[in-house]
């Protein structure tokens, strides 16, 4: 089996988040091993997202003036991972929302989390460590109750793995 | 340093591969040689493409042989 070789549609992707209150994060090596990252990824470890958001890597750059050209130059700097902010359906005793919400309130909790994704036979992880900022919720009355969290990946430790081996 | 140290200290730490290698003195022909014979599923692997990366081995000697074979045909 060998790494998805097509375009993938919406909903092919999920996110699971390592279990336990303590965890200890995957280390950034591990992090680009498929072995090593796909224990997190059982239906245990499932977070009930409605969507994927973006997630990969800001922009940065800086503008600089070339004397006697036309055009000025743009350099990448350095930047920042991006933050994820996912709403899910809330139900108060899921495991894992709990677990995100007891993160968000301490703040330190470091957590590797893995976005999988598959085109039926194939799967290709994104596998990073990440802390939680904010948990809402949201409990409009016009629509089943919703709660808001953003995940703040930590820089450099992410990794790419696959089903190849 | 050792090899198996410098793998041990890249597959343990938090910080970019690329940065922490860059510090890692380690032979680039025993990196080449135990990246050949490395799992590729493997947090070993990763650590080893790692020094790879800012310790590149060039196999000279084979091209050397190469070369004297050229000169001779001629």
């Amino acid at each position: 089996m060998a790494l998805p070789n097509k375009v993938l549609p919406g909903f092919s992707a999920t996110i699971y988040c390592q279990p336990g209150a303590t965890p200890t994060p995957l280390t950034v090596a591990n992090l680009s091993v498929y072995a090593s990252v796909s224990p997190v990824v059982i239906v245990g470890n499932l977070i009930p997202v409605e969507a994927i958001p973006a997630f990969g890597q800001d922009d940065a750059m800086a503008n600089f003036n070339v004397a006697g050209s036309r055009q000025s130059d743009k350099i990448p700097t350095q930047a920042a991972p991006t933050s994820m902010t996912i709403t899910a359906a809330w139900n108060p005793a899921d495991t894992n929302l709990l677990l995100i919400r007891n993160d968000a309130y301490n703040g330190t909790v470091d957590r590797t989390f893995v976005i999988s994704a598959s085109d039926g036979t194939n799967i290709v992880n994104y596998a990073f460590n990440g802390r939680v900022g904010q948990f809402t919720v949201d409990p409009n009355p016009t629509a089943e109750s919703k709660c808001t969290f953003t995940i703040h990946p930590r820089g450099n430790q992410y990794g790419w793995s696959n089903n190849t081996v | 340093m050792k090899l198996s140290e410098a793998i041990e200290l890249l597959t343990s730490t938090y910080q970019s591969l690329d940065a922490v290698a860059l510090g890692l003195p380690v032979d680039a022909k025993e990196v080449a040689d135990a990246l050949a014979k490395a799992d590729p599923d493997s947090a070993e692997y990763v650590a080893l493409q790692a020094l790879a990366k800012v310790n590149p081995y060039e196999n000279t000697k084979k091209e050397k042989v190469k070369q004297n074979d050229d000169y001779n045909q001629e």
